[in-house]
């Protein structure tokens, strides 16, 4: 049932990605709803099941993209790696912790795609745009993660509630 | 008065004296038993009207999505119809496509079509609008397609301009426009130029319409220009598009 929910959730994430989040575009930037969940998901699992989960909505991105096979599933992985191995050591909660870690990870997540595409896939990109997009796009997603996060938070609560006790944190 | 009235006869004072008397108790009786009828239409006997304007206002919201959907359909049909009528002209086989997504990632511009291979369509085919070049097929599943934008920065059209033929490489940059790289710098191109498809490179036929000349940018110590070009057709609103299938003798 849990993972059941979670695919639910996963697929209505990434259909409002890939359709209606087009709408609130910035300058042609787009908030990355993926990334945050990959990082909500290397916070709030047990052990290193954030890391498989992470690389896993990562594939899916990779595959409802034009880009190179495995460039989302390597960055977002790195994003579930990082979290995971310092989510005891590290506070993200509270708005503002939350909205510099994913400021920082998106950072990594577009120069990770920057490399990738001007190293393996031959592509022309302006480094001052990819930049200044760079920058906006963490901004965008520092903006949008506490939402993101609350509402999972609240999510992830009533189906604990629900369904056996945590359910969710079993992942 | 009957007399009077034959006879246009004006009134008697005695008719204008009761008149005079009577029309206040007159008008009083008549606004009393207008509110109390008014008390009774309106109030008492509304038992039904909550009802009905209810089921009214949910007809209303049925006429409203139905009104919405026949215009969007018309709307589509008209899209379509002008489509169809431009590549008709051109006798190359082809079909409609919906686009029905974007790309999940903020770095490529791709978008998906609901046209795959049981359409016939397949990787490295063109995708087009009647106003020029979309992008190309890069990957193709039975029911759906992902569409490579020319302003992807992955993205290379061997090109020409219309006017004075001088030909170059269309690439995207990532954002809204793309540049045209290997111009040489003594070659003629003024802003306003048309650009098209050579028909080199095996993907796109030759004569499609690229893109507008924006900007040129001339540096004498470099051997090609800088060129800015808008595309023609416009990517950020892109409803429906057209993929050219490979005609018989091409197969």
């Amino acid at each position: 049932m849990t993972y059941l929910i979670l695919g639910f959730v996963l697929f209505f994430l990434f259909s409002v990605q890939t359709t209606l989040l087009g709408m609130f575009s910035l300058s042609g930037v787009t908030p990355d709803l993926i990334l945050i969940v990959a990082v909500y998901c290397g916070i709030h699992s047990k052990k290193n099941g954030g890391i498989w989960l992470a690389v896993l909505v990562g594939f899916f991105q990779d595959c409802l993209s034009g880009g190179l096979l495995g460039v989302n599933s390597l960055s977002k992985g790195l994003a579930g790696l990082f979290f995971c191995a310092l989510k005891d050591k590290i506070f993200v909660e509270g708005p503002i912790p939350i909205s510099f870690f994913i400021f920082f990870t998106s950072l990594v997540d577009g120069l990770i795609y920057l490399l990738a595409m001007t190293s393996i896939l031959g592509g022309q990109a302006k480094g001052g745009f990819f930049f200044s997009s760079v920058i906006l796009f963490g901004i965008y997603n520092a903006v949008v993660a506490p939402f993101l996060f609350y509402i999972f938070d609240k999510g992830r609560k009533w189906i604990n509630l629900r369904l056996s006790s945590q359910a969710f944190d079993t992942i | 008065m009957t007399v009077n009235a034959r006879y246009d006869k004006s009134n008697l004072f005695f008719e204008s004296v009761v008149g005079w008397f009577f029309s206040p108790a007159q008008n009083l009786f008549s606004n009393s038993t207008k509110a109390i009828s008014d008390v009774f239409d309106h109030y008492l006997f509304l038992v039904d009207t909550s009802r009905v304007n209810d089921r009214l206002l949910l007809e209303v919201d049925r006429l409203s999505r139905e009104n919405n959907k026949l215009l969007e359909r018309k709307k589509f049909l008209e899209r379509s119809k002008k489509l169809v009528e431009y590549f008709d002209k051109d006798g190359s086989p082809f079909v409609v496509a919906e686009v029905i997504g974007y790309d999940a990632t903020q770095w490529s511009k791709m978008i998906f079509i609901n046209r795959g291979t049981d359409h016939k369509v397949e990787k490295k085919l063109t995708v087009m609008t009647d106003a020029g070049i979309v992008g190309h097929v890069i990957h193709s599943s039975p029911k759906s397609s992902k569409v490579l934008l020319i302003t992807d920065s992955r993205s290379a059209i061997d090109s020409l301009f219309q006017k004075s033929r001088e030909s170059g490489v269309t690439v995207g940059t990532g954002e809204k426009t793309c540049q045209m790289k290997f111009v040489p710098i003594l070659a003629e191109v003024s802003v306003g130029d048309k650009v098209i498809s050579s028909g080199l490179g095996g993907v796109f036929p030759k004569g499609l319409m690229v893109g507008t000349v924006l900007d040129v940018v001339k540096q004498n110590q470099e051997l090609f220009q800088e060129i800015t070009i808008v595309p023609s057709a416009d990517l950020s609103h892109l409803e429906e598009v057209v993929v050219i299938l490979p005609s018989k003798e091409e197969k």
